[in-house]
C-alpha cells in the first residue's frame, strides 16, 4: 500500500495545442472513430482508403491498419456488431484513440521514438512510436502528421514527445 | 619547462584555456586536450596504474590511452574516469588523477609496488580462500575499481537517442575516411562520414601535403565536395558498436558535461576507415613515465604542437620511424635511433625516465618512443561477424572474410601507405571491386621474448605484465579467453587496445606456436567506454515503462485520491488521507453497510464477432460458453495450453455473432495477443474478428445493499437478474448496465463512452452521498473479494494452478468439445493427490492478520511446506482476520489445524472453505 | 537492432515483433486419445536449430502471425510468409 500520486504528473488538459520549439502537437476532436474488420475490408471501403505516409483528405477516410482491418475517421455511424451481409464486425471506439497532429518540423520527433521514415512506404498506419502502439500517417498537406494512440497513453506520448524535443534542442 | 612549439597545429594560441591538475594551476589552448594541455606544460605522471601504483605517463594521444584517467571537475559538475587523451580541454576545468592520492606525483599506496612479488595473476583468488573470501571483500572491493561517482545528482544530464539511416557510412575522417566518403557522395549514394576527433582529418594533420596539396586544403577540399554532392560529416562522434542487420550505434559528444547523444545509424553499407593504432614493445620497465607510443607522439607533434620530450631514444621497426624522427628533429628534439632488436632493454629512472639501457650500453634520455608496429583496428569489424586473416609481413591481424555490406579501407585495412590508401578508398567509396595493395615494407617481428629479466609490462592499466601470462600459461590458463579472465589482461576500460597483440603473441611464444593459432578474444561493443546514460536515455520515471491513465483520474485527485500502479494503470488505491490501512478498512465497512463505487474501467472489453466467435470462444474458454445465451454472462478461465489458469473473468453474450470478455484489468493486452494468436492460427481468421474496445469504454462500478437506491437515482431500470447484461442508453449514450459481483453483494456494472464518464461520476457520487455511500479504491475492493474467496489471477493462483485447484472441476470431466489446455488436464501431474488447492484460513479473532507468503508447514523435522498464504486480511464485517492459501490437498484437509511458519515464528490456523463471508449467497440479491 | 518484414506491413524494426513458436507443431486432435508423450512433445519439445531456422512471429502493431525462415546464428532473414490461405 503506497501513496505514488505525487509521482505522476496530473494529465493534461486534452483541449490545448503544446509547443515543442520547432514543431507543435494539437489535439484534435474527430467526431467518428469506428473499427471495421472483415475478409475483404480493404477493398469494401467507399473512403479513401489511407496508408503510411498517406495523404489523409479533410473528409472521412478509412485507416489501414491490418490485413483485415481499418478505422473509419468521421465516417457515418453504423451499427456495431456483426453484419452478415457484407460480412464485417464493426465497433465504435470514437473514445479509444486520443488523436494530435504534429506540424512543423515533425520527422526528427518522430525519428527519436521509432526508425521511422517517409520513404519507405507501409500497407499500414499501425506501429510502434516511443513503445506505445499508435496509428501515424500525414495529411494531405504533407506536413503534418496524425496520430492516433489509446487514451490511456495519451499522456504518456505527450511527455515522450516533449521530452524528445527537449533533448533534440540540446 | 614547456614543450610546446611556437607555431603550428590545429591549437588556437589566441584562446589560452586556464585548469587545474592535481591542485596545480596549468594552462593550454582551445584546441588541446587535458593530455596535450598537461604535456605541453610539464608533468610526466598523470596517473597511477591500478594494482601496484605505479607512476604512469602519457603511452597514447587518443582512444588507446590506458594510463592518464582523471575525474574531471568543471562548474561544480565532477565526471569520474575521463581519458585525458579524448577530453578536449575547457577553462576552469579541474583534473584529478584516479587511483592516486593526494596526488599521481606523491601516491601514498605507491608503497604497494613493492610487494609486487606478492599480487601477481590470481594472488586474490589463491590467498583469500581463508578462512572465508567475505572477510577480505570489504577491503578489496574498497582497494579495487578506478575512479569514484560523484554523489551529486544531475538532472539533465539526459542522452537524446535517435533513429537515422544513409546508404553509406564511412566511418573515420582520415585521409581513408575522406576519400572514401567523397567518392561515395559523388557516386549519389545518401552518404555519411563520422570521425571522433572535434576535427576531420585524422593522421593526415602528420603530412605536409596529400597530393601535392598542403594538408589543410586538402582536407577542406574533400569536406567541401562531400557536402556538395549532398553527403552529411558528423565529428566529434565515434561508432561505438555494430549490431544486427547493420545498425550502428554513434555516440555524438558535445560540451563536456552533457551526455553524449546516440544515433542508431542503419546503414545500407559501411566502409571501416577507422585506421590503426601502435602497439607497445615489451621491455623492462616499459610503462615508465616517459615511454610514449611513436604515432601518439607524431599526433601530439601534428595536432598540438608539442614534443613528447627533449632527449628522445626512439625504438622502432617501422617505415613511418623515419619520417617521424625527422619532424621531431626540425622541431628541435635530439633522437637517437635504437634497434628494438638489442637485447635486453631496459628503461631507467623513476618517476623521471633518465636512460635507455640497451644491452650494455646506456643512452640517456627523457623520453623512449616505441613501436612495435601498427595495428590495424578492426573492433568493429568483429562486431559486424567479419573474420579476420594474419598477415606476416605486416605482423598483424587484417579484415578477412567481410560481413555483410562492409569493406575496409586504409590503414584499418593494413594499408598502411597514404598513397595506396586512397586509391583504396576511393574504389572503396565508389564500390568497385579492389583487391589489398602489396604491403611497402616488411614488418620485422618483435614480441615478449619469455623468460627474459625485468619488470615488462603487456597490459598498462591494469597492471598485467610477461610473468603473469608466464604463471598463467603455467597454471594451464592458456586459452586467450581463459589467459584473458585470470590475469584480467585487456579487461581495463580501455578493453586491451594496446595489450592484447603482445599478450597473445607472448602466449604464442611461451607455447611455440605461431600467432593466429592463439588467436585473439573476442572484441565486443563499446568500443570506447560510454556512459551508462547513453543507452537508457529517456527512459526513467514517468517515460519507463509509462502507466495507463484512467478517463477519471482528475475526477479521482479531486476526491482525494491516493494513485499507485496496480496492474500496470494508475489507479485510486483508497481516498482521503490518513493511515491507508484504516482507510481501507472503512471503505470496506461503508460498502457492506451502504454502497461503493469503484472505477473498474481498466476491465477488459474483448468483443469476438463473426460467424464462429461462438465455437472460438468455446474453444478459448475451459468452461462451456457455447450455451451462453444473448444478454447472459457467465464466468470461467481462460488457460495455457499447459492447462495452467491464464485468465479469469466473466464474458457476455451481445447477440449470436457477438461476445464481450471482460478480462482482468492487468491482462487486457496479454489476453488479446493470446485470442489473435489462436484465432489465426488453427481456427479460419476470416470468420473471427477481435476488436479491443477496452479503452472506448469507462466502468462504474455501484455495489452494496443500498446499490439500486443510488441507480433509481439515475433512471436507471435495475430490474436485471445475477449475471446478465442490458444494453440501454443513459443520457442519450449508450450504456451496458451489467450484474455481476466481485463483491458478493448485490453489484451493477456500469460501461458507457469515456468522454461521458465524468457525468456518470458525478451523478452517482451525489447520489451516494445522502446514503452515506461513496468511492472505495482498490485496497477496499481486495478486501471484500478476499472474504468471499474471489480469487484474483496471478495472486491467489501461481504458474502450476489448474482450474480444478479453483474448485471449478466440472468442465474438466464433462466438456466434449477441445479447448485450449484439455489435454493438459489430464495428465499425472494434473491427476497428482497432493496439487496444491486454494482453500481460506481462519485464525483466532483478536491476532493480527497472518503476513501474505507465510508457509504452511508439516509436523516434521525438518518441516516441510505444505503451502503458503496468498492473500491476507482483516475482515471489518466479520470482525477476525481471514486468508486465502494454496495448500497441498487443501479440499481434504478443511478442518484441520496446521502450522504456519514465517521468519522463524509460528502460528496455529484452521483450513476452511475459501469463502468466508455469506456463503450462501443471500447478500447477492438483498 | 534487427528488420523483420511483415508480410503485410513491410520492414519494421524488431521491437514491433514477438516470437511465438517453432514453426511445424500441430496441435494434436484433442477429441481423441492423445497419449502423455505425443503432447509432452507437442508442448515441450523445441529443437532449437543453430542455423537455419523456421518461425511463427507475430508483428504486434497489425497481429499478424507469420513464418520467418532466418538464420539464429547471423540473424540473416531469408523469407517471411502469411499464414493465411489466400494472401490478399
Amino acid at each position: 500500500m503506497r501513496d505514488d500520486t505525487a509521482l505522476w504528473d496530473v494529465p493534461r488538459d486534452p483541449t490545448h495545442p503544446i509547443a515543442l520549439g520547432p514543431a507543435t502537437l494539437t489535439p484534435v476532436q474527430l467526431t467518428r472513430q469506428t473499427l471495421v474488420s472483415g475478409p475483404n475490408v480493404l477493398h469494401q471501403t467507399d473512403l479513401p482508403l489511407v496508408e503510411w505516409p498517406g495523404a489523409a483528405p479533410s473528409g472521412p477516410y478509412a485507416l489501414a491498419l491490418r490485413r483485415d482491418r481499418v478505422l473509419q475517421v468521421n465516417a457515418p455511424e453504423t451499427p456495431d456488431g456483426w453484419n452478415d451481409t457484407t460480412q464485417q464486425a464493426t465497433s465504435d471506439v470514437t473514445d479509444a484513440y486520443t488523436v494530435f497532429d504534429l506540424t512543423g518540423d515533425a520527422l526528427p520527433l518522430l525519428g527519436r521514438g521509432a526508425e521511422i521514415t517517409p520513404d519507405i512506404p507501409s500497407r499500414s498506419t499501425a506501429r510502434l512510436l516511443f513503445g506505445l502502439g499508435v496509428f501515424l500517417y500525414r495529411l494531405e498537406d504533407a506536413t503534418t502528421y496524425r496520430l492516433h494512440v489509446p487514451r490511456a497513453h495519451a499522456e504518456a506520448l505527450v511527455k515522450h514527445v516533449e521530452t524528445a524535443a527537449r533533448l533534440r534542442a540540446r | 619547462m614547456t614543450l610546446r612549439l611556437p607555431t603550428g597545429g590545429l591549437i588556437d594560441r589566441s584562446k589560452p584555456l586556464h585548469f587545474t591538475f592535481d591542485g596545480k594551476p596549468f594552462q593550454g589552448y582551445a584546441g588541446d586536450t587535458l593530455a596535450s594541455a598537461l604535456l605541453a606544460s610539464g608533468p610526466r605522471i598523470l596517473g597511477r596504474s591500478f594494482k601496484y601504483h605505479r607512476p604512469r605517463g602519457l603511452w597514447g594521444a587518443w582512444v588507446d590511452e590506458p594510463n592518464a584517467i582523471m575525474s574531471v571537475t568543471l562548474q561544480g559538475r565532477t565526471f569520474p574516469n575521463c581519458l585525458a587523451t579524448t577530453t578536449y580541454l575547457e577553462d576552469g576545468m579541474e583534473a584529478r588523477a584516479v587511483n592516486a592520492w593526494p596526488s599521481a606525483q606523491f601516491d601514498i599506496k605507491s608503497g604497494l609496488d613493492l610487494f609486487h612479488r606478492w599480487f601477481a595473476a590470481g594472488f586474490y583468488y589463491k590467498t583469500f580462500m581463508w578462512p572465508d573470501w567475505h572477510l577480505f571483500e570489504p577491503m578489496i572491493r574498497r582497494m579495487a575499481g578506478l575512479g569514484h561517482v560523484s554523489p551529486q545528482h544531475l538532472d539533465d544530464y539526459s542522452s537524446d537517442q535517435t533513429h537515422e539511416r544513409c546508404d553509406t557510412l564511412v566511418i573515420g575522417g582520415g585521409p581513408a575516411g575522406l576519400a572514401a566518403a567523397e567518392a561515395a557522395a559523388q557516386s549519389g549514394q545518401n552518404t555519411l562520414l563520422v570521425d571522433d576527433h572535434a576535427t576531420l582529418g585524422g593522421t593526415a594533420h602528420q603530412l605536409p601535403e596529400i597530393d601535392a596539396t598542403p594538408t589543410p586544403d586538402w582536407i577542406a577540399a574533400r569536406r567541401s565536395a562531400i557536402e556538395a554532392a549532398g553527403g552529411r560529416i558528423l565529428t566529434a562522434t565515434t561508432a561505438v558498436g555494430i549490431y544486427d542487420h547493420n545498425l550502428v550505434g554513434l555516440a555524438q559528444s558535445g560540451p563536456f558535461g552533457t551526455a553524449p547523444r546516440l544515433i542508431r545509424l542503419r546503414a545500407g553499407r559501411i566502409i571501416l576507415a577507422t585506421g590503426a593504432i601502435d602497439r607497445p614493445l615489451t621491455f623492462a620497465n616499459n610503462d615508465r613515465p616517459g615511454v610514449m607510443a611513436l604515432a601518439a607522439a607524431a599526433e601530439y607533434l601534428a595536432r598540438y604542437a608539442t614534443l613528447p620530450g627533449r632527449d628522445i631514444a626512439l625504438l622502432a621497426n617501422t617505415p613511418e620511424a623515419d619520417t617521424i624522427a625527422a619532424q621531431l628533429t626540425q622541431a628541435g628534439a635530439t633522437i637517437t635511433r635504437i634497434d628494438p632488436a638489442q637485447n635486453p632493454l631496459s628503461a631507467r629512472g623513476g618517476k623521471r625516465l633518465t636512460a635507455l639501457q640497451a644491452g650494455d650500453r646506456t643512452h640517456p634520455a627523457d623520453t623512449i618512443l616505441a613501436s612495435g608496429g601498427l595495428t590495424p583496428l578492426v573492433h568493429l569489424w568483429r562486431h559486424a561477424g567479419g573474420k579476420l586473416d594474419w598477415c606476416e609481413a605486416r605482423n598483424a591481424f587484417l579484415p578477412g572474410t567481410p560481413p555483410q555490406n562492409m569493406t575496409a579501407a586504409g590503414a584499418a585495412n593494413g594499408t598502411f601507405d597514404t598513397d595506396q590508401a586512397l586509391e583504396e578508398a576511393r574504389a572503396t567509396g565508389q564500390n568497385a571491386p579492389i583487391k589489398r595493395p602489396a604491403p611497402t615494407h616488411r614488418i620485422t617481428p618483435h614480441w615478449p621474448t619469455p623468460g627474459s629479466p625485468g619488470r615488462q609490462w603487456i597490459d598498462f592499466q591494469h597492471d598485467v605484465t610477461l610473468k603473469d601470462v608466464e604463471l598463467a600459461a603455467r597454471e594451464n590458463y592458456t586459452s586467450v579467453e581463459h589467459l584473458k579472465r585470470y590475469t584480467t589482461l585487456g579487461m581495463a576500460s580501455d578493453q586491451g587496445k594496446t595489450s592484447n597483440m603482445p599478450g597473445l603473441a607472448a602466449m604464442a611464444a611461451i607455447q611455440g606456436r605461431p600467432i593466429p593459432e592463439i588467436g585473439t578474444t573476442t572484441f565486443r561493443p563499446p568500443f570506447v567506454p560510454v556512459p551508462i546514460e547513453m543507452y537508457h536515455g529517456p527512459h526513467s520515471k514517468q517515460l519507463w515503462n509509462p502507466l495507463k491513465r484512467l478517463p477519471l483520474e482528475p475526477q479521482h485527485r479531486t476526491a482525494n485520491a491516493a494513485l499507485g500502479d496496480y496492474g500496470g494503470w494508475l489507479r485510486p488505491g483508497w481516498y482521503g488521507t490518513g493511515d491507508p490501512e484504516t482507510r481501507a478498512q472503512s471503505e470496506a465497512r461503508m460498502a457492506r453497510d451502504t454502497a461503493a463505487i469503484f472505477d473498474a474501467s481498466p476491465l477488459g472489453k474483448i468483443e469476438i464477432m463473426g460467424p464462429d466467435a461462438e465455437a472460438f470462444v468455446n474453444f478459448i474458454y475451459y468452461n462451456t460458453i457455447a450455451t451462453l445465451k444473448p444478454g447472459k454472462i457467465r464466468y470461467g478461465f481462460m488457460l495455457t495450453e499447459g492447462g495452467a489458469v491464464f485468465d479469469d473473468g466473466v464474458i457476455a453474450r451481445l447477440d449470436a455473432n457477438r461476445f464481450v470478455i471482460s478480462c482482468s484489468s492487468s491482462h487486457v493486452d496479454s489476453v488479446r495477443t493470446h485470442l489473435e494468436a489462436w484465432r489465426q492460427d488453427g481456427n479460419d481468421p476470416d470468420r473471427i474478428f477481435i476488436h479491443d474496445t477496452t479503452q472506448h469504454w469507462a466502468t462504474l462500478t455501484v455495489t452494496g445493499p443500498k446499490a439500486r437506491q443510488i441507480l433509481d437515482t439515475l433512471d436507471l431500470d435495475t430490474d436485471l437478474p445475477h449475471m446478465s447484461l442490458r444494453e440501454t442508453e443513459w443520457r442519450d449514450t449508450p450504456l451496458r448496465l451489467a450484474r455481476v459481483s466481485f463483491t458478493g453483494d448485490t453489484s451493477f456494472e456500469l460501461s458507457l463512452r469515456a468522454s461521458h464518464a465524468p457525468a456518470l461520476w458525478d451523478a452517482l457520487t451525489q447520489a451516494a452521498k445522502p446514503l452515506n455511500a461513496g468511492p472505495i479504491g482498490v485496497e477496499a475492493l481486495s478486501i471484500l473479494r478476499a472474504e468471499k474467496g474471489f480469487l484474483m489471477i496471478g495472486k491467489d493462483t501461481d504458474g502450476e494452478t489448474m482450474p480444478h485447484d479453483l474448485g471449478f472441476p466440472a468442465p474438466r470431466q464433462k466438456k466434449t468439445t477441445p479447448f485450449v489446455g484439455d489435454r493438459s488436464l489430464h495428465t499425472d501431474k494434473a491427476n497428482a493427490p497432493d496439487r496444491k488447492q486454494l482453500v481460506g484460513l481462519t485464525v483466532p479473532s483478536g491476532t493480527p492478520p497472518l503476513p501474505t507468503g507465510a508457509h504452511l508447514v508439516t509436523e516434521d523435522a525438518p518441516p516441510r511446506s505444505l503451502g503458503y498464504v496468498t492473500s491476507s486480511y482483516h475482515s471489518p464485517t466479520l470482525g477476525r482476520p481471514i486468508a486465502l492459501a494454496l495448500v497441498a490437498n487443501g479440499t481434504d484437509r478443511i478442518g484441520d489445524t496446521v502450522t504456519a511458519w514465517h521468519l522463524g515464528e509460528t502460528r496455529q490456523v484452521t483450513i476452511s472453505p475459501p469463502c468466508a463471508l455469506d456463503p450462501e449467497g443471500d447478500r447477492l440479491d438483498a | 537492432m534487427q528488420i523483420f518484414t511483415c508480410p503485410f506491413c513491410g520492414p519494421r524494426d524488431e521491437r514491433e515483433f514477438h516470437f511465438a513458436a517453432e514453426a511445424g507443431k500441430t496441435r494434436p486432435d484433442t477429441t481423441g486419445e492423445v497419449s502423455a508423450e505425443t503432447w509432452a512433445t507437442y508442448l515441450h519439445a523445441q529443437r532449437n536449430d543453430k542455423g537455419r531456422t523456421r518461425e511463427v512471429w507475430m508483428h504486434l502493431p497489425c497481429a499478424e502471425l507469420f513464418l520467418m525462415e532466418r538464420d539464429s546464428v547471423t540473424m540473416e532473414v531469408f523469407s517471411t510468409q502469411s499464414l493465411r490461405k489466400a494472401p490478399q
